[in-house]
C-alpha cells in the first residue's frame, strides 16, 4: 500500500518558536460561552489547528488521540467512588469526540469529522483515514493528533504510550496544490516505536527538519512517511 | 433583591465557569437561557445538580414546569423558597 499526497500547512503546539502568537490571541475569536468549556488539552488542539485553517473554510477533519480526555474520566470515576453525583458538564466534555465537537462549534465547521483512538497503529491510523477521504474525492483534509500525559494511576510499563509533555500537531493533506509532496506507505518490518504520544515528537522532528523519511514500527508491521524529491 | 437571588447568582457563576462575571452583571429578571445570559442545556443540568446539592431541592422534569422555573434567577429563587417552605 502506498499513497502520495501533498502536505499543505502544519503546526505544533506548544510552539517550537518563542515568537509564536500567544494562546490567548489564537483563542480570542472564540465566543466566551464556548471558551469556558475548553480544557487545557482542547486549548492546545485549537492552537495547533487554527493556523492550519483558511478563513471561513469548511474542511473535513480527522482527530486522533490515544488517551483523549482520560484525566477527566478518571476524576469522574473518583467522584462516583466517593458516592457523589458527577457533573453533567464534565461528562459531556470527557467523551472522545468532545474536542472535535467544540472545534466544530467554534468554527462552524459542520462537515464530517472523525475521531480515532489509534492504539498500536499510532499516528498512522489518522493518515489512513485521511487518505481514504481524499480517495473519496475530498480536496483537503485536516488531521489533528493530540495527547496529554497519562494519569499516574495507570501503568505505563511495559507499554510505550505516554510522555511527560502534552502535544498537538495539526496538518492539512491534499492530492493537489501547494505544499510538500509526500508518500505514505505500509511496510512489512516489525518493531515497537510506541503509541501516538511517543510518536508525536518524532513526527515533529521529521516535519521540522531536513530528515527525508520517518519509519514507525508496530509489533505487526510499520508505516513510512517520505518527503519526495521535487 | 432577596438573599436567595444573590446566592443563586453566585452559584451560577461558580458552577458554570463564568468567573469573569460578578453577581451585579446578572439581572434577576433576565432570561438565563439563549438570548439572555446565554446558558445552554448542559448548564441547565449542571445548575439543577448544584441546586440539589446546595438546597436539597429537586427539580423534576416530569412533574415540575422546568421551562418556567429556569426562566430567570427570580423564578428559580421563588421555586426553591416555596419548596423549602413546603418541607418545613
Amino acid at each position: 500500500m502506498q499513497h502520495n499526497f501533498i502536505l499543505g500547512k502544519w503546526n505544533v503546539w506548544p510552539s517550537l518558536t518563542s515568537d509564536a502568537t500567544s494562546q490567548a490571541e489564537l483563542l480570542s475569536s472564540i465566543p466566551k460561552m464556548l471558551k469556558r468549556r475548553l480544557s487545557p488539552l482542547a486549548r492546545i488542539v485549537f492552537c495547533a489547528a487554527i493556523p492550519c485553517l483558511e478563513e471561513h473554510s469548511k474542511i473535513p477533519a480527522v482527530f486522533s488521540s490515544t488517551h483523549g480526555e482520560l484525566a477527566k474520566s478518571f476524576k469522574m470515576m473518583e467522584v462516583i467512588e466517593a458516592g457523589e453525583e458527577i457533573s453533567p458538564t464534565a461528562f459531556s466534555l470527557s467523551v472522545h469526540n468532545a474536542i472535535a465537537g467544540l472545534f466544530s462549534m467554534a468554527y462552524e465547521n459542520k462537515i464530517q469529522s472523525t475521531v480515532i483512538a489509534p492504539g498500536e497503529e499510532g499516528i498512522a491510523a489518522a493518515f489512513i483515514e485521511a487518505m481514504g477521504l481524499l480517495d473519496e474525492g475530498e480536496k483537503q483534509v485536516l488531521i489533528v493528533l493530540y495527547d496529554e500525559p497519562l494519569v499516574d494511576f495507570y501503568p505505563d510499563k511495559p507499554y510505550q504510550l505516554t510522555v511527560n509533555e502534552s502535544c498537538a500537531v495539526a496538518l492539512t493533506v491534499s492530492k493537489k496544490g501547494a505544499g510538500i509532496p509526500m508518500c505514505f506507505s505500509y511496510q512489512n518490518n516489525t518493531g515497537d516505536d510506541g503509541e501516538q504520544p511517543v510518536q508525536l515528537p518524532l513526527l515533529v522532528d521529521f516535519l521540522a527538519s531536513q530528515q527525508d523519511s520517518l519509519l514507525l514500527h508496530t509489533p505487526r508491521h510499520s508505516w513510512c512517511w517520505e518527503k519526495q524529491q521535487v | 433583591m432577596s438573599n436567595m437571588e444573590n446566592e443563586l447568582k453566585q452559584l451560577i457563576i461558580d458552577c458554570l465557569d463564568l468567573e469573569d462575571l460578578s453577581i451585579e452583571d446578572i439581572n434577576s429578571e433576565e432570561a438565563l437561557f439563549n438570548e439572555g445570559l446565554g446558558l445552554d442545556s448542559i448548564d441547565a443540568l449542571e445548575l439543577g445538580l448544584a441546586i440539589r446539592k446546595k438546597y436539597d431541592v429537586r427539580i423534576d422534569q416530569d412533574k415540575d414546569d422546568v421551562v418556567n422555573i429556569f426562566a430567570s434567577v427570580a423564578s428559580l429563587a421563588q421555586f426553591i423558597e416555596s419548596e423549602q417552605m413546603r418541607k418545613v
